[in-house]
């Protein structure tokens, strides 16, 4: 077999750009609960934002739906998560609209600061129709 | 201002320290739903037993979406202390016109939580 070949099939088989492993965990997370029918808060529409210091305007850095747990995988990427304030917006109103009910906030919004973004956060919403809470978990 | 009658209230608990949250600034918007912008309508801040009243008059709590926003940053950095959270806003809507709406935040250095109380 020529050398060629070989490498053509050392190729296919340590294909030297793939990527196996699973991409890093996001060092932001967020977990949506209905704690009035303890449930997952499922198919929440979310998004995350990030201040700009000098000019006070936010930037959208991803819109998402929570899944089947309420989480979102994967919010943001280690590169992406620098030192910053940010907003998750959820949108809660639609969420239980989408159940046939009326919620007493249109949406919910929660503003942190990242001061080391070495660590990694966890910010989840804990939410019924008339009251939520949060708090930075792990 | 007869806090009595105030339509709206809030009472702001430091459950980190187990005390009313005072002096805390706070201000009360609403949106105006034809230009999605939101106007200032009143600032305030918490009295010594954590309690805000007469933000607003009956007659202005008409129905739409408010906001509430509190100044906690401002309130632990007065403690000499940072927190998670810059400020909180609730935002919240109004489907008629409401005889008593209470909004008690109970707060922490890196938890917050709302509800409508009474």
């Amino acid at each position: 077999m020529s050398v060629s070949r070989l490498q053509q099939l050392k190729g296919h088989i340590f294909p030297e750009n793939k990527i196996t492993a699973m991409a890093a965990p996001s060092p932001l997370s967020t977990h949506v609960l209905n704690t009035a029918m303890g449930v997952p808060g499922s198919n929440m529409a979310l998004s995350l934002y990030r201040q700009d210091p000098t000019t006070n305007t936010w930037s959208l850095l991803t819109s998402r739906t929570t899944n089947a747990d309420g989480r979102c995988p994967g919010l943001i990427t280690k590169e992406m998560f620098i030192a910053g304030v940010y907003r998750l917006h959820f949108e809660t109103a639609l969420y239980w609209e989408s159940m046939g009910e009326t919620c007493f906030y249109p949406y919910v919004e929660i503003v942190f600061t990242i001061i080391d973004p070495g660590q990694k956060y966890h910010v989840p919403l804990l939410l019924s129709r008339f009251s939520y809470s949060t708090y930075r978990g792990s | 201002m007869m806090s009595e009658s105030s339509p709206l209230t809030s009472h702001v608990l430091n459950t980190a320290d187990g005390v009313p949250a005072a002096r805390l600034p706070l201000s009360l918007h609403r949106l105006d739903p034809r230009i999605m912008i939101w106007t200032l309508l009143s600032v305030g801040s918490t009295n010594e037993d954590g309690r805000c009243a007469g933000l607003i008059s009956r007659e202005a709590f008409g129905p739409g979406m408010y906001k509430l926003r509190f100044e906690t940053g401002s309130y632990w950095e007065s403690l000499g202390q940072n927190s998670f959270y810059p400020y909180v806003e609730v935002v919240f809507t109004i489907s008629e016109l409401e005889q008593r709406i209470h909004l008690p935040l109970l707060m922490s250095r890196f938890s917050y939580s709302v509800y409508r109380g009474s």
